[in-house]
């Protein structure tokens, strides 16, 4: 009978502790430091920061920054907002460093790369004309980016000189071939695919590469032609307007085509250019400088 | 010993283990009690009901447009078409849209004689056996994604 009382206060005391264990982790986290603050706050946002986790991290340095201000914490907070593509924000908190700081030409620069990566083209060529705000330690860099936005654009371009002298020289053949083919684009022309069409039904769909659409819309005008003028021969006059009319339709079809056909060609050609180029810089990360922030 | 206070002792020893007994049986409870909570999940895992009646997948829509004279007859004549040829056929045309409904969008963008030049042009498209090998993007249908816009001579509205 003892032994079977031994045996239950055992089972007891491991089920009490299991039960209460818990209760005790708990207990101790209250006993220990204010985990929310600020220094703690600062601590857990950089590990954040460090795992990437920027959302999160801007929280617990927005948290730290309204009771401190510290200028790397602050660049940190913007840097957050960049990385998640909240550019207007990042550039938002990055004014208040432009002045009196050590960090002051860098957050100049993400400044810069905030509009850059926001496509606010329009800012950017202000800031860039009036020379606001601007890094002179990154300038090199600022004018690439300025090149990029006037490759992206369709706005007149300067001489290829200008415009890539501050890229590296290894890259410099391929930017001249972009800006050859975005200055001089190989378009074919609405009207001269029209006139083809005109004298040979297909011929202006041929001209702008669309070689089996062309044959067939030769064939299906031939053909139609032809049993028009047969059946009139055979004294069909109903078949033979008939047929006629089909004639002109695919004739008629055959040239308005080839003009749609010869736009499309051109918006492609511009389309695939510049999503070339856009994959050129992309893969390149825009040719920035590797900042360790 | 003097059997009276042995008898005492076997009393206060039953005394205790039913005492430890019901501690046991409150803890035992109490650790029950969290399992339980895991039982709430059964909602998630129930039988759901399936319905094993053929869904339409596809299908005409026979409306009628009445934002002019023009394009009432054109939505007619186009459903008589529906009704009489292709719901019969089938949705065979590759394209999308289907070239009905493309002459229909192209004479509303338009106007009904440049809607069917349209309409001629994609018609003819249509009839080219390797179409496969032109530029058009497959949709989500597997069709050939080819837009009325792309062909009103404005290059600004060209989707591709």
């Amino acid at each position: 009978m003892l032994h079977k009382l031994q045996s239950k206060i055992v089972i007891l005391l491991v089920l009490v502790y299991f039960i209460f264990l818990n209760d005790f982790t708990y207990c101790q986290s209250t006993n220990s430091n204010n985990l929310f603050s600020p220094e703690n706050r600062l601590r857990f946002g950089n590990s954040l920061y460090i795992e990437n986790d920027y959302l999160r991290a801007a929280n617990e340095f927005k948290e730290y920054l309204k009771i401190n201000f510290n200028d790397t914490v602050q660049f940190k907070f913007a840097n957050c907002f960049f990385k998640i593509g909240r550019f207007q924000e990042a550039a938002d908190n990055l004014k208040s460093l432009f002045f009196s700081s050590s960090l002051s030409e860098e957050a100049k620069l993400l400044y810069y790369e905030s509009i850059f990566f926001h496509k606010d083209i329009k800012s950017f060529r202000e800031l860039f004309s009036q020379k606001k705000y601007y890094p002179l330690k990154y300038d090199f860099v600022i004018e690439r980016m300025n090149s990029i936005l006037l490759l992206y654009d369709d706005s007149t371009l300067p001489a290829p000189n200008l415009l890539f002298k501050s890229f590296p020289d290894t890259v410099q053949s391929q930017l001249n071939n972009f800006y050859l083919r975005k200055k001089f684009p190989q378009n074919k022309s609405a009207v001269t695919a029209a006139l083809l069409s005109t004298i040979v039904p297909g011929a202006g769909k041929i001209y702008t590469g669309e070689i089996g659409d062309g044959i067939t819309a030769f064939f299906t005008t031939l053909l139609s032609a032809y049993l028009a003028y047969d059946n009139f021969k055979s004294d069909h006059q109903f078949k033979g307007w008939l047929f006629t009319g089909l004639a002109a339709f695919f004739y008629g079809g055959s040239i308005y085509g080839s003009a749609a056909s010869a736009q499309i060609y051109n918006a492609a050609l511009r389309f695939n250019l510049d999503k070339e180029i856009k994959l050129f810089f992309e893969q390149r990360n825009y040719f920035l400088p590797e900042i360790d922030y | 010993m003097p059997k009276l206070l042995r008898n005492r002792a076997k009393l206060n020893m039953k005394i205790k283990i039913s005492l430890i007994d019901a501690l046991l049986a409150v803890f035992i409870l109490i650790a029950l009690f969290n399992s339980l909570h895991a039982q709430t999940d059964w909602v998630k895992w129930e039988a759901k009901e399936i319905n094993y009646e053929f869904q339409k997948t596809a299908g005409h829509e026979y409306k009628i447009d009445s934002s002019s004279f023009g394009m009432t007859i054109l939505s007619l004549a186009r459903n008589a078409y529906y009704f009489f040829i292709s719901d019969l056929d089938g949705d065979n045309c590759p394209f999308s849209p289907s070239c009905s409904q493309f002459f229909l969008n192209a004479v509303k963008e338009t106007s009904i004689f440049k809607g069917t030049l349209m309409f001629a042009d994609r018609f003819t498209r249509d009839l080219n056996l390797f179409k496969g090998l032109n530029h058009y993007p497959i949709n989500r249908a597997n069709k050939y994604y080819d837009p009325e816009e792309n062909y009103t001579l404005h290059s600004n509205k060209i989707k591709l």
